[in-house]
């Protein structure tokens, strides 16, 4: 016999705060956690397939009280910043190759952070403007509270005055990301700034210590180094784990080179302010992680660059039964993006196992939305992603690391060409002629086709694009060879 | 005390106008000037004007409005003139929140959800 269709209620209710949870209608179809890369590429992806749409973005200020508006990680205090006070470096070294270009100028030139720090924060105050004016315009509604779950398809929102709302939906995605870590040792949190709080820090840092060996960290301390600013990064260990080690090496190099003091093999044990002030100066200890060694040094700024923690903890995903890595916080998802609760994905930053790029993000969250409400199919794919580094020697990568390589494919099986270039800009500045250098990793045993691509040298991101276009479409050693160079550039090695 | 409004023509008047106001939270309309018939020669400008007209009432307290003819048809087409040098305007009609980012460019000032926003939000 056929049962009667009940109607689609749940039969069990929760009891939750003293509320029964699970409603048969949801406020929304869906609601995102976090309005960043992730989390509004599929907010607005959603909207256009006509769906009621929420986005709730919050960023718990810094211990040293920064906060930015909507827009994630990457608009605020990421890519954007980061890339912006790299080229503010870059035109730095541009000046003086000027002169030996004929130009002149009897003036020093000094460079003013204030200055740069105000107009970055300015753009990056049109972008937060402009996600606003996105979301309105495609009816997603916006609110800036703090989400967690507090019961099956329930979330809660506290705004910065303490008001908290109740809302449900069909569906959630988490799209939270992560924030700095610290180290844990007395002073961190009161003296020592993130990237949280580099780009827009109110005053200029000074003499920098850096801690860490990410490459937030050699950005960092390439871009502050670049401003003419006395710098020292402390690593731990090795350079860029997980990259290519031979690439990391020559950045390392070349940082060196050209001003970056590096403290090797320490880490830092204690800080303590000796005088305060806008930069203040600091005292740090550090410990040799080889021996007893103890070292101390004064900076005026110790910035915090040791690595990234999902913000997957506080957000309720216990009441829901979502599943997280306990020792990283990272949320294992299937690749349809979907956690082990049927109605809850995620995207981004916080993903186990993925690549933490903006690109990433938004890809993964506008494919899961047209998979959801458009009956597509096409599964985000994370191989082959290209990346770059925006160290003063910019380094582009796309496929595999020349260890990788080795470990997958076996060392006899696969063929590394490589090149040292001399960039023509450099020459008549008389310009390092032997630091730029390119590397292509090919699998012999199919067709030598190129797995792995890295460069290292101006515009490395530009490069690395179309690369990463034709590693996609499978592009062989020979196709490569019998691509004709475009000449004088670069990118023809 | 609840919002005021002033009015402004050109660029001089304008930045005159705002010095007048510094302090407070200034919003401006930027739209072509009026024909003796009271037409502006910005088709855009006529619709947006009455949108932002009834929003106003969103405006906060103490705040100030300006609204600023900016110039005839030429003057607004030339690429140096002060508005677009200055201020960076792009088109007429904008209608901006002062010292800010945040600002509301042709078809976008057709929509009073999106003016309500900037009126009130921060």
């Amino acid at each position: 016999s056929v049962e009667a269709h009940k109607e689609d209620k749940p039969q069990k209710t929760m009891e939750v705060n003293g509320l029964t949870a699970v409603p048969e209608s949801y406020d929304y179809d869906l609601i995102v956690i976090g309005g960043g890369s992730g989390g509004l590429a599929a907010a607005k992806e959603a909207a256009k397939y006509g769906k009621k749409v929420m986005v709730l973005d919050f960023v718990v200020p810094t211990p040293q009280g920064s906060s930015w508006g909507l827009g994630g990680t990457c608009v605020n205090v990421g890519c954007i910043p980061k890339k912006l006070m790299h080229q503010a470096a870059l035109l730095g070294q541009a000046l003086q190759d000027s002169r030996k270009f004929g130009w002149q100028f009897t003036e020093e030139v000094k460079h003013n952070w204030m200055t740069m720090t105000e107009s970055v924060q300015n753009y990056i105050g049109s972008l937060n403007w402009g996600y606003r004016v996105a979301l309105r315009d495609n009816k997603v509604t916006y609110e800036n509270a703090y989400g967690e779950f507090v019961g099956p398809h329930t979330i809660k929102a506290t705004n910065k005055r303490g008001a908290e709302k109740l809302y449900t939906a069909e569906r959630f995605l988490i799209a939270t990301g992560e924030r700095p870590r610290y180290l844990g040792i007395p002073g961190d949190k009161e003296y020592c700034i993130s990237s949280d709080d580099l780009f827009s820090l109110p005053y200029c840092p000074g003499k920098t210590l850096v801690v860490g060996a990410s490459y937030v960290a050699l950005e960092c301390a390439g871009f502050l180094a670049g401003l003419g600013l006395d710098v020292t990064v402390m690593v731990r260990s090795i350079l860029l784990r997980g990259f290519d080690q031979d690439m990391a090496n020559k950045i390392g190099e070349y940082m060196k080179e050209h001003g970056v003091n590096f403290i090797r093999e320490f880490v830092p044990i204690k800080v303590e302010q000796i005088e305060e002030g806008t930069p203040g100066r600091l005292k740090v200890t550090a410990k040799s992680t080889t021996g007893n060694q103890i070292i101390e040094g004064e900076y005026n700024t110790v910035l915090l660059a040791i690595g990234r923690d999902p913000c997957t903890r506080k957000i309720g995903l216990d009441k829901v039964g979502v599943r997280i890595n306990e020792k990283t916080g990272k949320i294992p998802v299937n690749d349809e993006e979907q956690t082990n609760v049927s109605y809850i994905y995620a995207v981004g930053d916080i993903l186990q196992d993925k690549l933490e790029l903006t690109p990433v993000a938004i890809q993964a969250g506008r494919l899961l939305i047209r998979r959801l409400y458009a009956g597509a199919t096409t599964k985000c794919d994370y191989v082959n992603v290209p990346t770059t580094v925006f160290t003063p020697l910019e380094y582009g990568a796309c496929g595999y690391s020349e260890e990788t390589a080795v470990e997958k494919f076996g060392e006899e099986n696969i063929e590394v060409y490589h090149s040292h270039f001399w960039p023509l800009e450099w020459t008549v500045p008389s310009r390092d002629n032997n630091k730029c250098y390119a590397k292509i990793i090919c699998n012999i045993q199919d067709n030598e086709r190129v797995i792995g691509f890295h460069v290292l040298g101006p515009n490395a991101g530009e490069v690395t694009q179309g690369f990463a276009a034709a590693i996609k479409c499978g592009m062989t050693k020979e196709q490569l060879d019998n691509t004709v160079g475009i000449h004088p550039v670069c990118a023809e090695v | 005390m609840g919002w005021e409004e002033a009015q402004a023509r050109g660029y001089e008047e304008f930045v005159r106008t705002a010095q007048r106001y510094r302090g407070r939270a200034i919003f401006a309309l930027f739209c072509g000037d009026k024909d003796a018939e009271g037409r502006s020669w910005c088709p855009d400008c006529v619709t947006a004007e009455p949108v932002v007209r009834k929003e106003l009432h969103n405006l906060p307290d103490e705040s100030v409005f300006i609204y600023c003819l900016v110039g005839d048809r030429t003057y607004w087409k030339d690429p140096n003139n002060e508005f677009r040098r200055n201020l960076k305007l792009t088109a007429v009609p904008t209608l901006l929140k002062y010292g800010t980012p945040q600002k509301l460019v042709e078809e976008e000032c057709f929509k009073a959800e999106l003016v309500r926003m900037l009126f009130t939000e921060d």
